[in-house]
């Protein structure tokens, strides 16, 4: 087989087709690599780029060039979506990533349901789809991924979470009712996206983990509404990457039930173990942001290829990366994976 | 008298273990009717049920949000028996800082570990999320604290936590706090390396640590 080119090799391994070797990507939002080292080299730099188009667009491009990794990925945090929805945002700085200073509402009893008129044109939503569609006039060869933060950790952070997570029990109704409307919400946002050119979602909700939720409320709040949101991206044609965080072990069985393309994991997670037990699940990961960013090369390169060997079918992080994580360590985790011989 | 007490303890903690805030508030009432003393009805019954619960929690059992509604029934039982407790039960009570170093997103697990410690009974002053090292040393000083207790998720705010340790060493009074630490990237090692007192990697073992930690004080609840 001849060489593929990453867009190419990514999305046959997400369609379970043939690949010469697995990808090694960075999916963006949560888990982005602008790290400090590249911003000041290149001077485009956050806070700046969540709100320009073109600084976002010039940034996931020079993340991509300077890591290696196989993909270009917007946006650079997890809080547009939150934002969108009348939370407030602290936007952080160039090493430090945005989040949610005050959510909208304290309760799921004291929501008010505006109706969803579509995206407002001033929104940041809007400037990733701005961004998504200036990549797309690139033709590049990279896969654009455009990353959406799941219904469960949106709605978590619109309203108070930890008030959140106690009203599934002693407000199921409610509960529900504000994952509809959020649901409802992130389609438009992700629909946006990939008709603006994103080939590729990807969804990470690291609220709803199995450690936090549990099986039972994953399966009842968690599960329903990421799969309406995958199957309605999957109508338009796109393939979705889903970021699980944290031990997966008291959801495992519902990891299957998940109708995204791939499934990419926290480092505690033993993906080969993952594989053996589902052989039809695309395993993505999950190499350790702590090594990444604390590690040296040679550990980094023995890792990767221990995540080879073992057939992960798309290597990546595990998690968020820390922004001071240093070139060297992330070229050793891209460059081992390119150096895998071709079959 | 004894049978009724006994059986009102058991109601108290089992109310808890089903997540049942207001039959938790009636039989605390029932307890106060019956003139039972407030304090055991506290130690017998809730600390107890919520043991129970946080047993659970570390079995997969019970997951973050039955931990939280129970902890809602636990607060409800301590605010009717609390003001009836009498005499050297009521006397002071060992005060805990804690807060999210600066530059963190996330606050749940702090507040996970601010609920486990207010239902075992500690007084916990929580300084929020995305706090400055100074801060929580302010705060400290200015409610007599016993315990800083200091939590992060992410590696780029670590170093916070050393400077916590360091202020209180130039101001002379680290003697004065137990320093603890948690969150995802942390481990014992860092702990030692930073000159805090301890690393607890989740909320019940946090409680337990504060315990040790506190057992050779003069001050222990």
């Amino acid at each position: 087989m001849g060489e593929q080119n990453p867009k190419q090799r990514l999305l046959n391994v997400l369609h379970q087709e043939v690949a010469d070797r697995p990808p090694v990507v960075c999916i963006g939002g949560m888990m982005n690599a602008a790290i400090v080292d590249v911003m000041n080299t290149t001077g485009h730099t956050l806070p700046d780029a969540h709100f320009d188009e073109n600084l976002m667009a010039l940034l996931a491009q020079d993340v991509a060039r300077y890591t290696g990794f196989e993909n270009i990925a917007v946006p650079f945090c997890m809080t547009v979506e939150a934002e969108l929805l009348g939370s407030e945002i602290d936007y952080g700085s160039l090493a430090c990533e945005p989040k949610i200073s005050k959510e909208a509402f304290s309760s799921v009893g004291n929501v008010s349901f505006p109706e969803f008129k579509g995206l407002p044109d001033t929104c940041r939503a809007n400037t990733v789809i701005k961004a998504v569609r200036k990549l797309k006039d690139k033709r590049l060869d990279d896969p654009v991924i455009a990353s959406i933060t799941g219904p469960f950790t949106t709605a978590a952070s619109w309203i108070d979470p930890i008030t959140f997570i106690k009203e599934m029990r002693t407000n199921g109704l409610g509960a529900h009712r504000v994952l509809e409307h959020v649901t409802e919400v992130l389609v438009e946002f992700a629909s946006e996206l990939v008709r603006n050119g994103a080939d590729v979602i990807a969804l990470g909700d690291p609220t709803a983990t199995g450690e936090i939720l549990g099986p039972s409320h994953f399966k009842n709040f968690a599960l329903p509404y990421l799969n309406e949101l995958i199957d309605r991206i999957h109508k338009l044609g796109a393939p979705v990457i889903v970021h699980i965080c944290g031990d997966i072990k008291p959801i495992e069985k519902q990891i299957m039930n998940i109708r995204g393309d791939a499934i990419s994991t926290d480092a505690m997670v033993n993906l080969k173990a993952l594989k053996e037990a589902y052989p039809d699940l695309t395993t993505m990961g999950n190499l350790s942001t702590y090594l990444l960013e604390f590690g040296n090369p040679e550990k980094i390169t023995q890792v990767t290829r221990r995540l080879l060997h073992d057939g992960i079918d798309i290597i990546s992080p595990a998690c968020g990366l820390s922004t001071s994580t240093t070139l060297s360590n992330i070229n050793a985790l891209t460059g081992t994976v390119k150096k895998k011989s071709k079959k | 008298m004894s049978q009724l007490k006994d059986k009102l303890f058991q109601d108290l903690t089992d109310a808890v273990v089903n997540l049942d805030e207001d039959k938790t508030r009636a039989t605390a009432q029932q307890v106060i009717t019956e003139g039972i003393d407030a304090f055991e009805a506290i130690d017998k019954g809730l600390t107890p049920g919520m043991e129970t619960v946080s047993r659970l929690y570390d079995e997969q059992e019970y997951f973050v949000p039955e931990l939280l509604v129970a902890a809602d029934a636990v607060y409800g039982g301590l605010e009717v028996l609390r003001p009836y407790i009498k005499g050297e039960n009521n006397g002071k009570l060992v005060k805990i800082v804690i807060g999210v170093i600066e530059g963190d997103t996330h606050d749940i697990g702090k507040n996970l570990v601010r609920i486990i410690l207010e239902t075992e009974g500690y007084e916990v002053i929580d300084v929020g999320r995305d706090v400055p090292p100074d801060r929580f040393v302010e705060k400290a000083k200015e409610v007599g604290a016993d315990v800083i207790a200091l939590s992060t998720l992410m590696t780029t705010t670590m170093e916070g936590m050393g400077e916590v340790v360091e202020l209180l060493k130039a101001e002379g009074i680290r003697n004065r706090f137990k320093v603890i630490v948690g969150g995802a990237p942390l481990s014992q090692a860092y702990s030692n390396k930073i000159g805090a007192d301890g690393y607890a990697p989740n909320a019940k073992s946090a409680a337990r640590l504060i315990k040790r930690l506190l057992t050779a004080e003069p001050v222990v609840a």
